[in-house]
């Protein structure tokens, strides 16, 4: 298991973009939170989660980004989610996750859909 | 080690191939030689949690051989052609005792992994805690 995260942030017009690379774990929690910190004080109110092809997400993992869409959801900001595989996809949705997040096949799907409106 | 090495077996694992139930008697532990074994826990008759992969040569699983109740707590799926090696949970035994200094390395390894996981199922508690208390606070 990965023991860090690197997590790129880019604003693609209205949206701002979580690049995130390697495996999300509980130990992803401190970079996921300064990431999120970091958007929020910049006022994003659209955020594309994207992970890297072939990431797994643990229990842990799924836990950390469920405090983060609580924290989206309070702060009424829109999140999507984008480069989850087939199998995390159906756990997302097993979850509920998919209940707070959209998810997307494709970042560029994700950013058409996002991007504009309110 | 020369001993040790005698009473492996390298076995192929195939994608899809469940290597260990969660629940089982505690028979073997493996450790990955190349290829990637996905770690899961049953939550509901439909659900597995998944808990962890391994894909570095060297991950080991199955540790629940070592100790009693010899009950598998995880269970393990291929998710990408490979080998492991395979020990078996007597012959461990038998050498843990005949080979004290090994036995004691195995035994001290086991117990940082353990407390490793531990601390991380320890912190997943912590965030569930701090979600819920945020959620039912707002």
């Amino acid at each position: 298991m990965e023991q860090a995260n690197e997590i790129c942030l880019e604003q693609l017009g209205d949206v701002t973009l979580f690049d995130i690379r390697g495996d999300v774990t509980i130990l992803s929690e401190p970079f996921l939170h300064e990431a999120y910190e970091s958007a929020n004080n910049q006022g994003a109110r659209k955020i594309l989660l994207q992970f890297e092809k072939n990431a797994y997400i643990n229990s842990g993992g799924i836990s950390v980004l469920i405090q983060l869409l609580v924290e989206t959801k309070k702060n009424n900001q829109q999140i999507g989610i984008t480069g989850l595989s087939d199998h995390f996809k159906k756990i997302f949705n097993m979850v509920g996750i998919t209940k707070f997040a959209h998810i997307y096949d494709t970042r560029e799907e994700a950013l058409e859909d996002m991007s504009g409106g309110s | 080690m020369e001993r040790l090495a005698t009473m492996t077996e390298e076995v192929r694992i195939e994608k899809g191939q469940r290597l260990l139930q969660e629940g089982r008697e505690a028979k073997e532990l493996y450790v990955l030689k190349e290829g990637a074994v996905e770690l899961t826990m049953k939550a509901e008759e439909d659900f597995e949690i998944p808990v962890a992969i391994l894909r570095r040569k060297g991950d080991y699983f199955g540790t629940s051989a070592l100790v009693a109740p010899h009950e598998y707590t995880l269970s393990a799926r291929c998710v990408e052609d490979g080998t492991s090696l395979v020990m078996k949970q007597p012959d461990l035994k038998k050498l843990m005792l005949e080979d004290h200094e090994l036995g004691c390395t195995i035994m001290r390894n086991l117990a940082q992994h353990l407390l490793r996981r531990l601390k991380e199922a320890r912190q997943e508690l912590k965030i569930h805690f701090k979600t819920l208390l945020k959620s039912m606070r707002s």
